[in-house]
């Protein structure tokens, strides 16, 4: 189902609209840290085809590396009107929201675009999401993020993943109406925002981007997927920083939609595969083993669309990152189960119900 | 002004959202309203499947409901000169509909819990400075949980409430009405279709407190309202979305009640 939701094609009225007027956006890049490619991804964000658009830098300290290359990029490129905001506040134990409250503050224009240091988009693209915004009824555009320039162990099963099982999931989510929001790309109108308390409200969540998504749609209007992709550079990851992230990323799943959590392992491949040969092995008097390779790569070749679309070409290595990086995902699961604290840009955070967060 | 306090949205099990409710109601001239959406008990395992379900507010929601319910209030006020109310109905629900009980909360400030003693809850919601009012105590007559646990210790619990309904959506309630018990009409709205109910007029200044006030000293009367835009049944003579039974040819079926101001 994911996989022909994620191919349906796009017959949207955005691509068709006229373009007579391109209204200003706020772009917020909160920083920390030097991301892989951070000066080439920020570089693609000071030259984007658009008439009018502003950048705003935050950094939590002038300490951060981030720093300097954010105030280089800004001083070279004096055509781009960009400011960096140092300036962190405590209004939950949210850091990235804390970061970028102050920026957040000082945007002039009423659509904002917040978009996360390892993304590295095309020209088009903040035309691409700002005519999505043209509906009236759409509350927040979003994207799916497909990974890019993977390299280690971690980096190319955090690819897979995102390619992937991620790219499909999402995209059935949110067509059956489930307002799933990414935070590396996120642009709705400060105006709306305003009306469920604006950004401030959401440092107390980890999920701030998933909270964000729930606000606009109890405001009755929708969230709309953008239909291209939105590249992250992944860059060299070790596998515990693969484990770490997804622990982090399923502990959130399960204090946000705990009945949904509960029946992920139904919806794992390895697990349906696992299942379906002992089933069939014994109705048909199979080998299950046979079985079990024959469905598994079944589930591969209805994973081909949605990686091409992502940009991967199959070979046998990809089958190979594909089918361990779904042999984890019940390991992750219940690992991901025992335990409600998650380690966050160096801090410790305790999860409640709901993806409350108290710093642990 | 016709006022209504016991209103749900996607909060909880109501199907409008918060300003689609706002609308509903500012189009058809309301003076006032409370959104009341369910908080569970978070002890028991219905209220923890009711928080999962997403068919209550949860200490993870409130904050975003309460910013919502804040600004949906100033843009009542400023479209339709119409008060809106932050609110809750803290619910205990059981297997046995003698140990359910609903409770309204109205004016609250910050989160309030569904566990514990309903006297302590009642005692808690007065304490916090809000109106403690007792939803649909005795058989609601829909094909829904019942909730009599109020009802069963009236006696003891006569004071603890400022408010008893007498008529929840389109039934009036008998034992209530009957009672010397301090009383409200309201429509329990989950969907558009239930516009068409039992609710409250007051005579009193557009202002919260002044409202809450009026519900706390019983200055107010009961009225069947029916909703022609979004009733089955056409009603012609009424201009608007609808109208007072005491205006229209139309009597309602439960009669039409005045209770005299105190």
């Amino acid at each position: 189902m994911g996989t022909i939701v994620s191919l349906w094609p796009e017959t949207s009225f955005r691509q068709n609209t006229p373009n007579i007027f391109w209204e200003p956006i706020s772009i917020l890049k909160p920083l920390k840290g030097c991301d892989s490619g951070l000066e080439e991804n920020l570089l693609a964000f000071l030259d984007l085809d658009y008439p009018s658009y502003e950048l705003l830098f935050s950094v939590e300290s002038f300490d951060d590396p981030a720093y300097l290359v954010a105030k280089k990029l800004i001083e070279k490129n004096p055509q781009v009107v960009a400011k960096l905001v140092v300036d962190p506040v405590n209004l939950g134990p949210n850091p990235k929201v804390n970061n970028m409250v102050k920026a957040y503050d000082q945007a002039s224009n009423d659509l904002i675009l917040i978009s996360d240091s390892n993304v590295r988009v095309d020209k088009g693209y903040l035309k691409h999401l700002s005519r999505y915004m043209r509906n009236k009824r759409t509350g927040m555009v979003t994207s799916v993020i497909s990974g890019i320039q993977a390299e280690g162990l971690g980096g190319k099963l955090e690819a897979i993943f995102l390619n992937s099982f991620y790219a499909r999931w999402m995209k059935l989510l949110v067509r059956v109406g489930k307002p799933c929001v990414v935070g590396k790309s996120m642009l709705f109108r400060k105006s709306t925002a305003q009306r469920f308390g604006g950004i401030n409200i959401l440092a107390r969540y980890l999920a701030e981007d998933y909270m964000a998504g729930e606000a606009i749609k109890k405001l009755g209007l929708q969230v709309v997927l953008a239909s291209e992709p939105v590249p992250q550079i992944i860059g060299k990851l070790k596998f515990k920083d693969f484990w770490s992230r997804h622990i982090r990323w399923g502990r959130i799943r399960k204090s946000q939609a705990f009945l949904a959590f509960l029946i992920e392992p139904v919806l794992l491949s390895f697990n349906s595969c696992f299942f379906g040969a002992f089933f069939l092995g014994a109705i048909f008097d199979s080998n299950p083993v046979f079985i079990f390779l024959a469905q598994t790569m079944i589930w591969f070749l209805l994973d081909i669309p949605t990686l091409v679309k992502s940009g991967v070409k199959p070979s046998c290595g990809v089958f190979l990152v594909w089918a361990l990086r779904e042999s984890l995902a019940f390991p992750l699961w219940i690992n991901i189960a025992f335990g409600n604290t998650v380690q966050w840009r160096g801090k410790q955070l305790k999860l409640e119900g709901g993806g409350l967060l108290v710093t642990a | 002004m016709l006022a209504d306090f016991h209103v749900h949205s996607t909060f909880s099990d109501g199907k409008l959202t918060i300003p689609a409710v706002v609308d509903l109601y500012g189009q058809r001239g309301f003076g006032a309203i409370a959104i009341t959406d369910h908080v569970g008990e978070s002890r028991t395992v219905i209220g923890k499947a009711a928080g999962h379900l997403g068919l209550c507010l949860t200490k993870a929601t409130f904050p975003l409901y309460l910013e919502i319910l804040k600004s949906e209030a100033e843009r009542a006020w400023r479209l339709y000169r119409m008060v809106v109310i932050p609110g809750v109905e803290l619910s205990k629900n059981s297997i046995s509909n003698y140990r359910s009980a609903h409770i309204i909360a109205l004016g609250i400030k910050k989160f309030m819990s569904a566990d514990g003693d309903v006297a302590d809850i009642a005692r808690n919601i007065r304490n916090e400075g809000a109106v403690s009012i007792a939803a649909h105590p005795v058989d609601s007559g829909k094909f829904e949980k019942q909730t009599y646990h109020l009802w069963n210790r009236r006696f003891e619990l006569a004071q603890a409430f400022d408010a008893w309904e007498v008529a929840s959506g389109d039934r009036l309630f008998p034992e209530v009405l009957n009672s010397s018990l301090p009383k409200i009409a309201s429509s329990d709205l989950h969907i558009a279709r239930q516009m068409t109910s039992w609710k409250t007029l007051l005579d009193c200044e557009r202002h919260p407190e002044a409202i809450l006030d009026s519900i706390k000293k019983q200055k107010l009367n009961f009225r069947f309202y029916r909703d022609s835009k979004n009733d089955n049944i056409h009603s012609d003579i009424h201009s608007g979305y609808g109208s007072l039974v005491e205006s229209g040819s139309y009597r309602s079926s439960f009669g039409d009640y005045r209770q005299p101001v105190a």
